[in-house]
């Protein structure tokens, strides 16, 4: 009986000791996340005027975002380049990651080192490496061509052609730091037992990566993948940092633009740039369950 | 059994060690460069764009130093603050936003992975998770307008409040840690009559040290470099990332050119770089996290 009064007394302190520390994260939480998408959810449906204030709007902001999609081929380029950022991050950024994780896992030659190289771009201010990056296509590399081959030619990133490529590789080669650090991480906490029994087998470094690393940290790597969806409406390409407010409109990304406005934009704007980014939700929500699904129906097994 | 004996130089091998050598190249080659231009004048420069200076000069340090200012409006006034006050600015919105989010991630870790009896453990640990899958996009103007409302815009600790997060993959990672953990420890506390707070603080937070001082740092490092929030937050604070962003835009005359200018992105390196070297190995140590399935 009195066991039993000592047991609901600790399980009704735990519970208090519990609601004491997880409230002031949990209000946060409340005001920061659940009421800054609600208030997003109510700026989309109203307008603003300098004079009058906030008033009811309707769908009206909605129809001019259709309006827009329809008639401006800005977004037309923006969903075109967003998508090959989304498909260069994953396929080459996120690939190479695994594969150099791999190799410092496996304590390659000069692991330890290439460690420590792929990690400096991300603790590296990207506005700083942005800055030495890009004098050094508009200066250095041009003036090199120009010594050895005779080519003459302007900075990398003063054309359309070439900037969109340059800001892509700068993308993947700045970007590898977390993704090393979370993949590596992983690979850590593979069982000795099982990679000793495979090269008992003679199982080769390539096979080991494909048939029992990969899977093994799979779970690592769904979330990632789960993640980065949301990135095709996110993903700047680093073009504020390259080029503050003035890209040029050929090069833009649904998280520039997203990003650009809302810097550029006063109180007026705020409802239509909402009202945007409800429909780019709406666009990612399902996306981002599909490649879930499909990652976990079609990826590989752990067994 | 025989563990079957293979040729240690495999074509996956060079191939990866090739591809990683030209990375650490590329990566190198611009910083060294750009090393060697802050040691040429603008004229020099102008000629010599890749070549070893011929007169060296300190002269683009000076300049940058006494010139790496920012004219901000504060109310109806413009103030000028120089690089020292971002410093301080910096300091101030990294280490308080870093703090302040891995506290908060921790302890949130903390109730949800050790006490899975109770629904609300459950509830925060499919919010992170629910979150991380359900992507919100463009809610700036929204949380702008929230900030404004509840008095933290441009206001240093206003951030600190609004970084007060749980949200996001390193919650993952105390989480793992936390759960990890044998709950022996906690039994025999409690025993010895010591409180919940107690045995949080005094014994599993001693354990999860060193993920929590990686993830500290990640943060320290990520909010120290970001200029995007406090240049939409913090438009009268402005912090070194944020000044090298405006000086990289700026059209003064003294820094208008490509010398001073990568001098000033040298100047600024150079204190994550001195903690980097320090910290390196507990930045690059083994930080491991789970899937999005409990």
């Amino acid at each position: 009986m009195q066991t039993a009064k000592k047991k609901k007394s600790k399980t009704r302190k735990q519970f208090l000791f519990l609601i004491a520390i997880t409230a002031v994260p949990l209000v946060q939480f409340a005001i920061f996340y659940v009421g800054v998408n609600l208030n997003s959810i109510l700026l989309a449906f109203r307008y603003y005027s300098f004079d009058t204030g906030y008033s009811f709007a309707g769908f009206g902001n909605f129809e001019r975002v259709f309006y827009e999609i329809a008639n401006n081929a800005l977004y037309k380029t923006m969903l075109v380049n967003s998508l090959i950022t989304y498909v260069v991050y994953v396929g080459v950024g996120i690939t190479l990651a695994l594969l150099f994780s791999y190799f410092i896992y496996k304590k390659m030659p000069l692991a330890g080192v290439f460690r420590i190289v792929l990690f400096l771009p991300s603790i590296i201010s990207s506005v700083i490496m942005v800055l030495l990056f890009k004098y050094f296509t508009e200066s250095a590399i041009p003036t090199l061509l120009n010594n050895l081959f005779d080519i003459e030619m302007s900075g990398f990133l003063s054309t359309t052609k070439t900037a969109q490529p340059v800001l892509l590789f700068y993308m993947v080669w700045a970007g590898f730091g977390p993704q090393i650090l979370m993949f590596t991480g992983a690979m850590n906490n593979i069982s000795d037992a099982v990679v000793e029994s495979a090269q008992m087998d003679g199982i080769t470094p390539v096979k080991e990566f494909v048939f029992i690393t990969v899977p093994l940290i799979w779970p690592t790597f769904v979330t990632f993948m789960v993640v980065s969806v949301a990135g095709i409406f996110t993903n700047q390409l680093n073009l504020y940092s390259f080029f503050g407010t003035g890209a040029t409109t050929s090069l833009w990304t649904f998280g520039y633009y997203l990003y650009h406005q809302a810097s550029m934009s006063n109180l007026p704007e705020y409802p239509f740039l909402a009202a945007v980014g409800i429909l780019f939700t709406l666009i990612a929500v399902p996306l981002t369950f599909l490649v879930r699904w499909l990652l976990e129906k079609f990826g590989p097994s752990a067994d | 059994m025989q563990v079957k004996k293979k040729s240690s130089v495999s074509p996956f091998k060079i191939v990866m060690c090739a591809l990683l050598i030209a990375y650490a190249v590329t990566l190198f080659l611009p910083m060294l460069w750009g090393l060697m231009t802050t040691f040429k004048a603008q004229a020099e420069f102008r000629k010599n764009v890749l070549g070893l200076p011929q007169d060296w000069t300190i002269e683009n340090y000076t300049t940058a130093l006494t010139h790496l200012y920012l004219d901000v409006r504060r109310g109806v006034s413009l103030v000028r603050v120089p690089f020292t006050r971002m410093f301080l600015y910096s300091v101030l919105y990294a280490g308080g936003c870093a703090l302040a989010t891995t506290v908060t991630t921790c302890v949130m870790s903390y109730a949800s992975a050790r006490f899975p009896q109770y629904k609300l453990s459950k509830v925060i640990y499919y919010i992170v998770v629910v979150c991380m899958i359900l992507p919100v996009v463009g809610s700036l103007p929204s949380e702008i307008n929230m900030s404004q409302m509840f008095g933290l815009y441009n206001k240093i600790w206003g951030l600190w409040i609004m970084k007060i997060s749980f949200l996001g993959m390193y919650f993952l990672v105390f989480y793992a840690t936390f759960r990890s953990l044998p709950d022996d420890y906690a039994e025999a506390a409690r025993i010895d009559g010591a409180g919940e707070l107690r045995i949080m603080v005094q014994i599993f937070f001693p354990l999860a040290r060193y993920t929590f001082m990686t993830i500290l740092l990640l943060y320290f490092i990520q909010y120290w470099n970001d200029y995007q929030v406090p240049l939409i937050y913090l438009p009268a604070y402005p912090t070194v990332a944020y000044g090298v962003f405006s000086f990289g835009n700026s059209g003064d005359a003294a820094l208008a050119n490509v010398p001073v200018k990568i001098t000033a992105c040298i100047i600024t390196i150079i204190p994550i770089l001195i903690l980097f070297l320090i910290f390196h190995k507990r930045l690059i140590g083994n930080v491991s996290m789970g899937g999005l399935k409990e």
